[in-house]
């Protein structure tokens, strides 16, 4: 099974292998909240508003989580969830696109071409290669968003992770998601995680759009 | 965490009680398949000895929601504290999961959630 992170690159992969353009920065908070959600999903951290708890500090089998969870396992102080997903949300964010870039390769679903000494986001090309996996992860999160039923937690997650970083008017017309949008923001409720990844997102939103409008003409 | 279970007619009645966090979490989630899978649809979770409810928490409950859901039934909640419908509340579950102030409330109400799963 791919890891929440691994399904967000795939999704923001076109059929040409170029990655979709999407605002870097909500990527980067996007990729820290796939990372924290999938150690939730894998038991081995809990959180509540004010606490992110290790409950399980053993390996996961992912080196990327495994990666995530080490760095908090490792430090002394006790942070807030958004603490935890500023922290990943920096060149951390950035490493884990790069290994699971490097997981999907490795599974058969992407491919590398190009060279591998430009930096891989913005020159080197991925076709899909095996794109079942991707066709298959596109059909569950239509199947949930088309639906009224009560999500699997971690569908709900790919949704808010794919609309936090709008990577969604990639797979849908623009008026599917104007219909689907109520259903949208019921599911990004749904995870703490998910909604302090927004959070940050909207804040640093805000907070281009004023510094813009003190610009001088 | 303690689970109590107690019949009421059609509807299973679950006693929660203490925290339900990360390390209870799987229990929770255990005991509300147990009870799917054995035949039963309807449950209700009496949440008034529930003192904390965490993510993990949250995800326990929506999958066990879900699988009443698929068998044909529903989960419901009742006598939830202030702080516990709080965090469901800020978290959206009430779209999914019904709420009652009381058990009797949730009883009297039965037919209006009960077997209203797919």
């Amino acid at each position: 099974m791919l890891t929440l992170v691994e399904e967000i690159v795939l999704l923001m992969i076109d059929d040409k292998g170029s990655f979709i353009p999407v605002r870097e920065t909500a990527v980067d908070y996007s990729i820290a909240g796939a990372t924290l959600m999938g150690l939730a999903f894998a038991n081995r951290i809990d959180t509540d508003a004010e606490h992110l708890k290790v409950i399980d500090s053993s390996e996961t089998g992912s080196a990327l989580l495994d990666r995530a969870l080490t760095l908090i396992t490792s430090s002394e102080e006790s942070k807030l969830p958004s603490a935890w997903i500023e922290v990943l949300a920096t060149d951390e964010a950035r490493s884990m696109r790069e290994m699971a870039l490097d997981s999907l390769i490795e599974r058969g679903i992407l491919e590398r071409s190009g060279s591998t000494f430009i930096w891989v986001f913005e020159r080197v090309r991925h076709p899909i290669v095996g794109d079942r996996e991707e066709r298959a992860v596109k059909r569950r999160i239509a199947d949930v968003l088309l639906s009224d039923g009560i999500p699997e937690q971690r569908d709900a997650a790919l949704i808010c992770l794919a609309d936090a970083c709008g990577i969604l008017p990639a797979i849908f017309s623009v008026q599917e998601i104007k219909k689907a949008r109520p259903r949208i923001e019921q599911l990004r409720k749904l995870d703490l995680i998910g909604r302090e990844m927004n959070g940050a997102i909207e804040e640093i939103e805000r907070s281009i759009i004023i510094a813009m409008s003190h610009m001088p003409h | 965490m303690e689970f109590e279970e107690q019949k009421h007619g059609e509807v299973v009645v679950g006693l929660v009680s203490g925290r339900v966090d990360g390390l209870a979490a799987p229990d929770l989630e255990k005991n509300l398949n147990d009870i799917v899978e054995r035949g039963d649809k309807d449950v209700l979770l009496d949440c008034s000895g529930m003192d904390y409810i965490s993510s993990a928490g949250l995800r326990a409950l929506l999958v066990g929601a879900r699988a009443c859901q698929q068998s044909g039934g529903n989960l419901a909640l009742c006598a939830l504290k202030p702080e516990c419908k709080k965090v469901l509340e800020v978290s959206g579950f009430f779209a999914f999961l019904e709420s009652f102030d009381t058990r009797e409330d949730a009883l009297a109400a039965e037919q209006d959630w009960a077997g209203r799963g797919a």
